[in-house]
């Protein structure tokens, strides 16, 4: 044998042991080939973040804003009113111009364009600012979220932003699937808001109790009703102060602890910036009703006995779970805007498990079969052909393991469809020789012949299947798209060990320097 | 062994009745498609998709006056005790199969309202519940928490393994006494086990459609372009007419089979596109070579007509194996791969076929438009097209 062929045995050994190390499971690595949600029961959710809840946010401040700024610059102030979620009208006094107040905008709200028309000034949220604010909001939801299900102890997370205003998420392993997307839902917009009046079991009942001054200065919101152990017995209405002097972004930490009766209460601690803020709010204002609110709901209503620095305690009718959860999304952020579910997948472990022990026997049988009608067929050759085939196999699962992609049912379908595939290039080979032979040439210049002319077709062959594939991933989600890798890595092996490794099998049989009389094939 | 030696088929004459034969199943597919409507998944349809396992016998009468507008079906052999609720779509972006299976779970187990149901909550709720009654004595530190947390993972992966509890000593099996009266005493079996729960929105229901459809025709275009290129434009087209065909009648068996369209059959479509034209390929490749070594003049249909039958065992072989390993797939693979494995199966059928007997159809119009085009010589031929494969083998030079 010639040098050539040394260096030929000596690459595809090189191979073989490195795609074989790589898919022997180790005790660092005992999932050499990641398991896909499919196979591995878990959660694949598509979340849509309600972005427009995040620009409403931003016309709010804006309003906020014009209308401070005009008190500060003592100008009169001007009436301001909500048009859409992105465009407001500022009103100014009769008497007074818009001039001043364009100004204002110009100055302090370089996000807003300003239109003039016969009500005022109409402030409208410039495109480039939306957008902004879109992938800002989508961030800060995927960040907080990112949070929470680390803190929920789920192993190798998948959040990622998809389009404009969408997040895709995937859980792998985990067991409780309607705990877990509660948790992410819940917004956990927390605030700190002064209650004015009492309560009443209906909201028209808490608004016609206050003094007219004081109606257009609150919001009316609901909460739970409890007798006097604690239990939950109804809703009842609260008005709260539409001002929000301290809100979730001020807690440092928040953790479950034991109330005075042992009930769990919800602790927390508030950052540097917080603590003053609280210790005013209390300070200025004791004896009067502070609300606990959470996502527009009034959790608690408790007295403010004294000023209170750093830390305090949220009490409300929660159970274990509800306060351990609560406290989990308030130590992880609060979301920018609301989620909305577009799509979920939740498969349970059993039917991974179910799946996988399918989709093994399917395999097993299928490549037996595949193997059984080769070496029928082909005899000597075909064993070179299965050779090869095994070899595609373990390149096809090292790749897998080296770029981390994820191992699907249908990517298990893809695997064995691959090797079915792959067996045409060998086919086609070996069709072409026996051509050849059949034509009277010798075995060698069949050999040479028939890889030769077969060469072409199965370049071609492969190429269209790549194209079909390219299309396979571009349109795929999830278990599909490791469908189209598993075909992509399986064709790009068939070409090396149809045209290396069963050649190099063929010419270490064949010996080119001893004329062989016959061929097996 | 050998199955094709110098065969010599005519496979010219056998495309009239070919394109009779796929003309009949693509009109009765649309047949189908036009009264009964194509059977979409809750990937394209947008709704839910719900597959529960009993602990008892399925109570499919309870089910049906639960859900009404489900279509309920057993779901893998009978003694899983499984089943399938396919509910249609919702108005309104909506966690739906989660509602559901909460509706359905408070509405079956109304022991639901006192104790845990240990064949619904997850690890973590379980480990709380271990937590608070702390059996083995274990304090609250967190080498506590951790001793619980493991202790419930292993009694709900044990879940996973069996599917359901049937008894409470399968869930209490390895544990202490203590942690058994803790589970007999705070929880129960419940009626059902959640093995996979679907919800598509409307929203996203319509996109996939649309992305499903434009996958298809792009890919389809793309090939054909592909062809014309290494080939010509005529090997293009004839390719493309091929594609569409297989694609054509993969659905009218979808139809025919009443077989959900969904995520995975669109993927076994797009696989057919890449897969069916490589019996096209290969034939041309061989149209290609023996242009230019056989120097007497043939028309398109002769030269394909050579073509095949030099490369028949090739192609009747590749399909065949092909075949086996789908084989393999439609009997163990399964319910979940069942549709994916169909559409592949005939995929392939097909693929063979529509090279063998449409692609000379299209070669021999083929012929007949350039030759009424160009009248030559070669307009007689057209009329009795076959050569025998072997006169034109004897012919061949080089």
């Amino acid at each position: 044998m010639n040098r050539n062929v040394y260096w030929k045995i000596a690459l595809i050994l090189a191979v073989l042991v490195v795609f074989t190390v790589a898919i022997i499971p180790t005790k660092n690595n005992p999932e050499p080939i990641k398991r896909g949600l499919d196979l591995k029961g878990g959660i694949q959710l598509v979340m849509q973040v309600n972005v427009h809840e995040a620009a409403r946010v931003e016309v709010d401040q804006a309003m906020n804003a014009i209308r401070s700024q005009a008190a500060a610059q003592n100008l009169p102030a001007p009436v301001t009113r909500r048009v859409t979620d992105t465009s407001f009208i500022v009103t100014p006094p009769a008497g007074s111009g818009t001039a001043e107040y364009e100004r204002i905008a110009a100055d302090f709200l370089p996000a807003f364009a300003v239109t003039r028309i016969p009500e005022g000034l109409r402030l409208t949220m410039k495109p480039a600012s939306l957008k902004e604010l879109q992938r800002d909001t989508v961030e800060q939801a995927v960040q907080a979220i990112d949070r929470r299900v680390n803190a929920l102890g789920v192993v190798e997370p998948v959040i990622v932003p998809q389009g404009e205003d969408r997040i895709s998420i995937q859980l792998p392993g985990v067991d409780d699937p309607a705990r877990v997307k509660d948790i992410i839902k819940t917004t956990a917009q927390l605030q700190f808001r002064l209650v004015e009046g009492g309560q009443a079991d209906t909201a028209q009942g808490v608004f016609a109790s206050l003094p007219a001054n004081l109606q257009n200065e609150v919001d009316i919101l609901p909460g739970t009703k409890e007798d006097e152990l604690g239990r939950a017995t109804g809703v009842e209405y609260y008005a709260v102060r539409k001002n929000v002097p301290v809100s979730g972004r001020d807690l440092k930490n928040a953790r479950v602890q034991k109330g005075q009766v042992g009930e769990p209460v919800i602790g927390f601690s508030l950052t540097a910036e917080g603590t003053p803020k609280f210790a005013d709010l209390t300070g200025n204002n004791v004896n009067r009703r502070l609300a606990i609110v959470l996502d527009n709901k009034v959790v608690s209503a408790p007295n403010i006995e004294s000023r209170i620095e750093g830390d305090g305690v949220i009490q409300g009718s929660f159970t274990q779970q509800q306060a351990s959860d609560l406290a989990l999304v308030l130590r992880s952020g609060s979301l920018p805007a609301s989620l909305t579910t577009l799509e979920e997948r939740t498969v349970g472990p059993s039917l991974g498990r179910d799946s996988i022990r399918q989709g093994f026997t399917a395999s097993a049988i299928g490549f037996a079969l595949l193997v059984i009608a080769i070496i029928a067929y082909y005899c000597g050759a075909g064993v070179n052909a299965v050779l090869a085939l095994l070899l595609n196999l373990i390149i096809l699962l090292g790749m897998m393991a080296f770029f981390g992609a994820s191992l699907t049912l249908p990517g298990i379908a893809g695997i064995i469809l691959t090797l079915g595939m792959a067996v045409d290039s060998n086919v086609l080979v070996f069709e072409r020789i026996r051509e050849e032979l059949r034509e009277g040439k010798t075995v060698r210049a069949s050999i040479d012949q028939g890889f030769a002319r077969a060469f072409v077709t199965i370049i071609d062959t492969h190429l269209t299947t790549i194209i079909s594939a390219l299309f396979l991933f571009q349109f795929g989600t999830g278990p599909i798209k490791g469908f189209a890798v598993t075909l992509l890595i399986g064709l790009g092996a068939s070409v090396f060990t149809a045209f290396f490794v069963s050649r190099m099998i063929f010419d270490i049989v064949y010996k080119p320097t001893e004329r062989p009389k016959e061929l097996s094939i | 062994m050998r199955f094709f030696d110098n065969p010599n088929y005519d496979f010219i004459k056998g495309r009239i009745p070919a394109v009779i034969v796929s003309t009949i199943i693509i009109l009765a597919g649309l047949g189908i498609y036009l009264t009964r409507g194509i059977n979409l998944g809750v990937d394209f349809a947008g709704g839910a998709n719900i597959v529960l396992k009993f602990r008892d016998a399925v109570p499919m009468d309870a089910l049906r006056a639960a859900e009404k507008d489900a279509a309920i079906q057993q779901y893998g052999p009978a003694d899983e005790r499984q089943v399938l609720l396919r509910l249609p779509k919702a108005k309104g972006e909506r966690d739906y199969a989660g509602e559901v299976v909460e509706k359905l779970h408070k509405q079956m187990n109304p022991e639901a309202a006192a104790k845990h149901d240990l064949n619904y909550l997850g690890s973590e709720r379980l480990a709380a519940v271990l937590m608070q009654a702390d059996p083995d004595n274990r304090g609250t530190n967190p080498a506590a928490v951790q001793y619980y947390n493991d202790l419930a993972k292993r009694v709900i992966a044990k879940r996973s393994e069996l599917g359901i509890f049937t008894s409470m000593q399968q869930a209490a099996e390895g544990t202490s006494t203590g942690v058994a009266r803790v589970l007999n005493e705070k929880a129960f079996l419940g009626r059902f086990n959640v093995l996979n729960q679907e919800t598509v929105g409307p929203q996203v229901g319509r996109e996939l459609q649309a992305k499903a459809f434009w996958a298809i025709v792009a890919s389809s275009l793309a090939m054909g372009l592909y062809i014309w290129l290494r080939f010509d434009f005529v090997f293009g087209l004839s390719a493309m007419i091929c594609i569409v065909h297989d694609v054509l009648i993969a659905m009218a068996f979808l139809l025919f089979l009443n077989l959900e369209f969904t995520l995975n059959v669109v993927a076994a479509i797009l696989t057919i596109v890449g897969y069916s034209i490589n019996d096209t390929v290969v034939t041309y490749d061989r149209v290609r070579e023996n242009r230019r070594k056989i120097k007497t003049p043939m028309n398109l249909a002769e030269h394909l007509n050579l073509a095949m039958n030099q490369t028949l065992s090739r192609t009747i072989l590749t399909s065949g194996t092909v075949f086996l390993v789908l084989l393999a797939m439609l009997a163990f693979g399964g319910p979940v791969i069942r549709g994916f494995s169909w559409i592949l199966t005939i995929g392939v059928i097909s693929g063979t076929y529509s090279t063998l007997f449409i692609l000379p159809a299209v070669a021999v119009a083929w012929d007949r438009w350039t030759s009424k085009r160009r009248p030559t010589a070669a307009t007689a031929r057209v009329e009795t097209p076959a050569i025998p494969a072997n006169a034109a083998r004897n012919r061949r030079v080089g």
